[in-house]
C-alpha cells in the first residue's frame, strides 16, 4: 500500500501527519510526505525558480524546506523514524524531478519507506498528478482551509481520500460505517475491516431508512455486514437511522468517530454540479472522514 | 454505469474545473462578437477590443499557458479581420520585444555570476554603521541597481542577502517578525521603486517609449526619461523608508548584518576575474544604453550584454535557455502587436472619445481629472494584470488622450510600476511572497499606503517639476 500525506503550515499539519503515519505504520506501507508550495504566476515562475536555485547555492532554505524539516523532526520525535546522531536535516539534496516535483534526499536518511517531496502549483492538480504517477492508494489531507479543495480531491483524485478533521491523538476512536447496496459501500466495508483489525477499533455499522419500502433489504445488508466483521473477530454493532441520509449520519457521528464511506456511484457530471452524499457528509461532519474508491 | 463513460466524463470535468476561465473567456468573446458593432467603431476596431477583453481575462486568470495566449492573440487578429497576416507578423517583433528578450537573458547571465557575495560586503562596508543605515542601504542599492538592470535581476541578487541576515530570527515574537518583514520589504520596495528610474528598469518603460515614437513621433532618450523619473524615485525611496519604519516597528536587534559571510564560498582568483569582468560588461552595457540608445536601440544593447557573457564562456546557452521565460517574451510580443492594431484600427481613439464624453458628464472636468483617472487606472490595472502587459494594452489609449503631451504617457508607464498592492503584479512581489514569510494581506496593507502616496508624488511632480524641464 502507498500513502500520500499532504501537509501545509506547521501548526495545522500535526494531526494529519500523526494519523497518516499511524496508518502507514500499521499497514507497513511506503509513505510520501508532500508539501505543495504556492502557485506562482506564469509571469514570475522562471524568476522565482532562479531565486530558489540561488538560495540553495547559498545554503539558505528555500520555501517549503522548513516545513519538510519540521515534518521530519516530528517523525523523529514520535519515533516514526529512528533517531541517530547523524540523521539530522542539516545536509539535504534537492532532486529536481519532472512536473514541478522535487525530492528531498537526506544523506543519513535511514528509512526507505518515507519520501519527502515538494511540489509547486495548484494543489488539486499537483496532488492528482502525484497520485497518478506514483499510484498512491490513500491521500491524507488536513481538514482545515478551503472546503472546496476536499470536494475536488474526493471527486478527481484516483485514490481513497482521508480528510483529517478535528483529530486528537489522545482520543479513543471508533469506526462509523454507513452502508448501502452500492459498489462503493462494499469497498468501504473491506477498508473498515482492515482499519479495525490494525487499530483494534470497534465498529458501528449504520444504515438509513430513507423510505418505507426498503426496510427488509437494508436489514439484511446490515446483518450481512455485521457478520463479516464478526468473522474477522472485530467488535461490531448495528444501528438504523431515519431521515435524510446526510443529516442522519452527520447528527449521529460524534467527535470520536472515524467515518468510512464508499464513493458515490452517481454520474460524475451530476456530482460536480450538485455534489454527492459522501461529499456532503465529509463537508458537514466534525470528525475524520475516509472516502474509499 | 459504464466505467469508460465515468473516466471520460471525470476527465472532462477536471479539465473544465482547471480551465473554466478559458471557457468563460471564450463565451464572453462569442457573446460580444454577436452584439452589433458600437456606433463610430469599425468592425476590425471592435474585434480588436474583443481580443483585448479576452487577453485581459486569460492573462489575469491564467487558465492556459502564456505561449498559448500569445498564439491565440495572433491567430484571432488575422481570423477576425483586425489586420492582414503580414501586418500582424511585422508588428510582432520590435525593439521593445528584443529588449524584453535581451534583458531576461542578461539578467540570468548576471545572476549566474554570484555577484551577491561581493555586493553584500560592499553594503556592509558602506552602510554597516547601524542596522537602520544597513536597511536604508539595502533599499537604496536595490533601487539604483534595479533602475538600470531591472527588477528580476536585482531581486534575485538581493534576496539571498536579505534572507541571510534574518535567517535566525524567531518570527513568533512581534519584534522579530517585524525585523524580518522590514528587511524583506526594504529590498522589495527598493527594487520596485527603482524600476521606474530609467527605460531599462522595466519592459513597460521601453514599450511606452516605442509607442510614443510610433504613434506621436515623440522621441524620449535615456537621459530624458531619467530626468523625468529619477527625482520621483528618490522621493519615493525616502517616503518608503519611513512608511516601513511605521508599518513594522522593530528594535532590529536580531538582524545579523554579517550573517552573509558564513555562506560565502572560498575565494578564488578565477572567481575574482569573473566578477571583475562581469562588472565591466554591466558598466559597458549601461554606458551603451546612455550613449548608443538612439542608434542601436535598448533591445539590441541588452542582447549584446547576454551575447558577451556567452562568448566569453561565463554562462552557457543551456543555462540561459533553461531559465529564460520564453512564454513571457511571446506574450509581450503578442500584446504589443495587439496594442498596435488597437491604435491602427482607431479603437483607441474611439475609447478616448468615450472616455472624454464620460468626463464631460462629470461636474468638474479638467486635464487633472483625466490625468488622475488614467494614472490610477494604469496603476490599479498593473496590480492585477502585471505592469508591462498593462502598458502594452493601455499605452495606446494613454497616448491618444493627449498625443503631444508626454506627461500622460510617462505617468501611465510610471504608475504601472507602482506594484505595491498585489503579489502577482511584479516578479519582485511574487518572489518575496514565494518565501512564505510575507502574506498577501500584509503586502496589501502596507502597499495601499505606498500606492496612494506614490500616485500623489507622481501628480505633484508632473504638475510642478515636469513643466520646468
Amino acid at each position: 500500500m502507498k500513502i500520500l500525506i499532504a501537509i501545509g503550515g506547521k501548526e495545522f499539519s500535526k494531526p494529519t501527519l500523526d494519523l497518516g503515519m499511524k496508518i502507514a505504520n500499521s499497514f507497513k506501507s511506503s509513505t510520501t510526505i508532500a508539501y505543495v508550495g504556492k502557485k506562482i504566476s506564469q509571469f514570475s515562475e522562471k524568476d522565482v525558480s532562479v531565486v530558489h536555485q540561488n538560495l540553495d547555492d547559498r545554503q539558505l532554505y528555500r520555501p517549503g524546506i522548513r516545513t519538510l524539516e519540521w515534518a521530519y523532526d516530528f517523525l523523529i520525535s514520535k519515533k516514526y523514524i529512528e533517531e541517530t546522531d547523524t540523521n539530522k536535516f542539516d545536509d539535504y539534496l534537492l532532486v529536481d524531478e519532472e512536473n514541478s516535483r522535487m525530492k528531498v534526499l537526506l544523506k543519513e536518511q535511514h528509512s526507505d519507506n518515507i519520501d519527502l517531496i515538494m511540489r509547486t502549483g495548484e494543489i488539486i492538480e499537483q496532488l492528482k498528478d502525484e497520485v497518478e504517477v506514483n499510484k498512491h492508494d490513500i491521500t491524507i489531507i488536513g481538514g482545515g482551509g478551503n472546503k472546496g479543495i476536499h470536494n475536488k480531491l474526493i471527486q478527481f483524485i484516483d485514490s481513497a481520500v482521508f480528510v483529517v478533521k478535528n483529530y486528537s491523538v489522545s482520543k479513543k476512536y471508533k469506526i462509523l460505517l454507513p452502508v448501502n447496496d452500492s459498489k462503493g459501500s462494499e469497498k468501504a466495508i473491506d477498508t473498515a475491516i482492515n482499519f479495525a483489525k490494525s487499530y483494534k477499533l470497534t465498529v458501528e455499522i449504520v444504515a438509513v431508512y430513507e423510505n418505507k419500502k426498503s426496510h427488509e433489504k437494508t436489514d439484511k445488508l446490515l446483518l450481512r455486514t455485521k457478520n463479516k466483521f464478526l468473522k474477522n473477530k472485530i467488535n461490531a454493532s448495528t444501528k438504523i437511522l431515519e431521515g435524510s441520509t446526510v443529516n442522519a449520519i452527520v447528527d449521529h457521528a460524534k467527535d470520536d468517530s472515524i467515518i468510512i464511506l464508499g464513493v458515490s456511484p452517481k454520474n460524475p457530471i451530476m456530482k460536480y454540479f450538485f455534489g454527492s452524499k459522501p461529499i456532503s457528509i465529509a463537508q458537514k461532519c466534525n470528525c475524520p472522514v475516509l472516502i474509499t474508491k | 454505469m459504464n466505467e469508460s463513460y465515468k473516466i471520460i466524463s471525470s476527465s472532462i470535468l477536471f479539465w473544465f474545473s482547471q480551465k473554466k476561465w478559458f471557457v468563460y473567456s471564450i463565451l464572453v468573446s462569442i457573446f460580444l462578437l454577436n452584439l452589433s458593432t458600437p456606433i463610430g467603431l469599425s468592425i476590425p476596431a471592435y474585434h480588436s477590443l474583443i481580443i483585448l477583453v479576452l487577453v485581459f481575462m486569460l492573462v489575469t486568470f491564467e487558465p492556459i499557458p502564456f505561449p498559448a495566449i500569445a498564439l491565440l492573440t495572433l491567430v484571432l487578429q488575422v481570423v477576425l479581420g483586425v489586420a492582414p497576416p503580414d501586418q500582424v507578423a511585422s508588428s510582432f517583433m520590435n525593439d521593445a520585444v528584443l529588449f524584453v528578450m535581451g534583458s531576461l537573458m542578461f539578467a540570468i547571465a548576471i545572476v549566474h555570476q554570484g555577484l551577491d557575495i561581493r555586493l553584500a560586503r560592499f553594503i556592509v562596508f558602506i552602510f554597516g554603521k547601524s542596522k537602520r543605515m544597513f536597511l536604508a542601504g539595502l533599499m537604496s542599492i536595490s533601487a539604483i541597481l534595479s533602475s538600470f538592470l531591472g527588477e528580476h535581476t536585482v531581486i534575485a541578487i538581493m534576496l539571498p542577502i536579505g534572507l541571510s541576515v534574518i535567517k535566525n530570527i524567531d518570527t513568533q515574537q512581534t519584534d522579530g517578525k517585524n525585523a524580518v518583514l522590514i528587511t524583506l520589504f526594504s529590498i522589495a520596495y527598493g527594487t520596485i521603486i527603482g524600476s521606474i528610474g530609467t527605460p531599462s528598469g522595466g519592459a513597460r518603460n521601453v514599450i511606452m517609449i516605442n509607442y510614443l515614437q510610433e504613434f506621436s513621433n515623440v522621441h524620449i532618450d535615456y537621459w530624458k526619461w531619467m530626468k523625468h523619473a529619477y527625482p520621483i524615485l528618490i522621493i519615493q525611496l525616502i517616503v518608503a523608508y519611513f512608511v516601513l519604519q511605521f508599518a513594522f516597528p522593530s528594535s532590529l536587534k536580531n538582524i545579523k548584518m554579517r550573517g552573509y559571510k558564513k555562506n560565502v564560498e572560498n575565494r578564488s582568483i578565477k572567481k575574482d576575474i569573473n566578477h571583475l569582468f562581469s562588472c565591466l560588461i554591466i558598466i559597458a552595457i549601461i554606458a551603451s544604453w546612455f550613449t548608443f540608445n538612439d542608434i542601436y536601440g535598448l533591445g539590441i544593447i541588452a542582447l549584446g550584454g547576454a551575447l558577451t557573457f556567452m562568448i566569453f564562456g561565463m554562462i552557457t546557452w543551456e543555462e540561459i535557455n533553461k531559465n529564460t521565460n520564453w512564454g513571457v517574451i511571446l506574450l509581450f510580443a503578442a500584446t504589443i502587436s495587439l496594442g498596435f492594431q488597437i491604435n491602427e484600427t482607431g479603437a483607441s481613439s474611439w475609447l478616448v472619445i468615450k472616455f472624454n464624453e464620460l468626463l464631460n458628464s462629470l461636474p468638474s472636468n479638467s486635464m487633472n481629472v483625466s490625468w488622475s483617472i488614467m494614472a490610477i487606472l494604469s496603476g490599479l490595472t498593473a496590480n492585477f494584470f502585471t505592469s508591462s502587459a498593462t502598458v502594452s494594452l493601455i499605452g495606446p489609449m494613454a497616448i491618444e488622450l493627449h498625443p503631444t503631451d508626454i506627461s500622460f504617457a510617462l505617468s501611465s508607464a510610471i504608475a504601472s510600476g507602482f506594484s505595491f498592492l498585489t503579489v502577482i503584479s511584479s516578479p519582485t512581489a511574487m518572489i518575496i511572497y514565494s518565501t512564505g514569510l510575507v502574506s498577501t494581506k500584509v503586502f496589501f496593507r502596507v502597499g495601499i499606503l505606498m500606492f496612494i502616496i506614490s500616485i500623489l508624488i507622481l501628480y505633484l511632480m508632473s504638475q510642478f517639476y515636469w513643466v520646468t524641464l
